[in-house]
């Protein structure tokens, strides 16, 4: 037990002690310049994904505005289902 | 081809509507319970139809069967195109309930009047059977088209300008509706040819030994 823990604070420790993210020391124009750019590309990235998710929000609403499969099978049963209805009366009507 | 709400002046609208009420109790009262599962099917075929749709360039048709209801029902194809409408606008938004009546006039009228032309042209051969079947269904749809003009014109369109585009737009309708009910009513004659009478005559019982 005592091991263990004494092993994992050790792993700590060098954790801790690992080197950081190097960061440049440059000039703050420099670093200035480098952030704008890096903004600019990602917001580049950002509309064209939003473009495409757009695109993609506008194909799924005109696909769901055609009928599917379930409005064929209603129809069918509603036409069907009337149509055994007037059957039973007309055959109560005979009979 | 159908017609959209709000196209029509009330009037028409309307007046489409108490004629094809009219019609269709005509047309009910025809029916006997004999022929109940045929009109069913033939109804569920017309409702289906209209989502076959024929690519065109940029745009698309889809089949309207007028035709081949009236040649298969006759003048109770009126009911089943009246259903199959209704349930179309329902369930599709094909069209608008206010102008069902319209609509049903506009598909209604030529099936009737293809029963009519196809009873008169059918004689007892295959031949003549699917010659009259592709005479009804490419007049059932071409006179659709024209009926759909007229209409248009009561909405204060130009009659002519409406029809010539609705003929254009749909002459491979036209030819595509010809050879599917030639080839049904083909079909037909050879498989089940009491299928094709008017209805008028009950089918003869058949005793199976």
């Amino acid at each position: 037990m005592m091991r263990t823990s004494a092993i994992i604070f050790v792993l700590l420790v060098l954790l801790a002690a690992a080197p950081g993210p190097t960061c440049a020391q440059s000039p703050g124009e420099t670093d200035c310049k480098a952030v704008t750019e890096l903004l600019e590309k990602q917001n580049r990235q950002l509309s064209a994904e939003l473009r495409k998710v757009r695109r993609e929000i506008a194909a799924l609403g005109a696909r769901m505005d055609e009928p599917g499969i379930r409005e064929v099978f209603a129809g069918i049963g509603y036409i069907l289902g009337l149509f055994g209805a007037a059957a039973l009366v007309a055959a109560r009507r005979k009979g | 081809m159908h017609i959209s709400d709000g196209v029509l002046p009330v009037s028409v609208s309307l007046g489409g509507y108490a004629v094809s009420v009219a019609l269709a109790a005509w047309s009910a009262r025809r029916t006997t319970s004999v022929q109940l599962p045929k009109v069913a099917v033939v109804t569920s075929a017309f409702f289906v139809a209209s989502l076959v749709h024929i690519p065109l360039g940029p745009t698309s048709a889809h089949l309207l069967l007028p035709g081949l209801a009236g040649a298969l029902l006759g003048p109770v194809a009126f009911i089943a195109i009246g259903l199959g409408l209704l349930l179309q606008c329902l369930l599709f938004q094909f069209g608008g309930l206010t102008a069902l009546g319209a609509n049903a006039l506009m598909m209604g009228l030529p099936a009737i009047a293809c029963g009519w032309l196809f009873q008169a042209l059918k004689g007892n051969t295959h031949l003549r059977h699917a010659v009259a079947g592709a005479a009804a269904g490419a007049t059932g749809t071409a006179m659709a088209a024209v009926f759909l003009a007229g209409f248009l014109a009561a909405g204060g369109e130009d009659f002519f300008g409406v029809a010539k585009i609705a003929m254009a737009a749909h002459v491979p309708v036209i030819v595509i509706e010809g050879a599917i009910s030639a080839f049904t009513i083909g079909f037909l004659f050879r498989v089940k040819p009491e299928l094709l009478e008017t209805g008028l005559v009950t089918p003869k019982k058949e005793i199976h030994g």
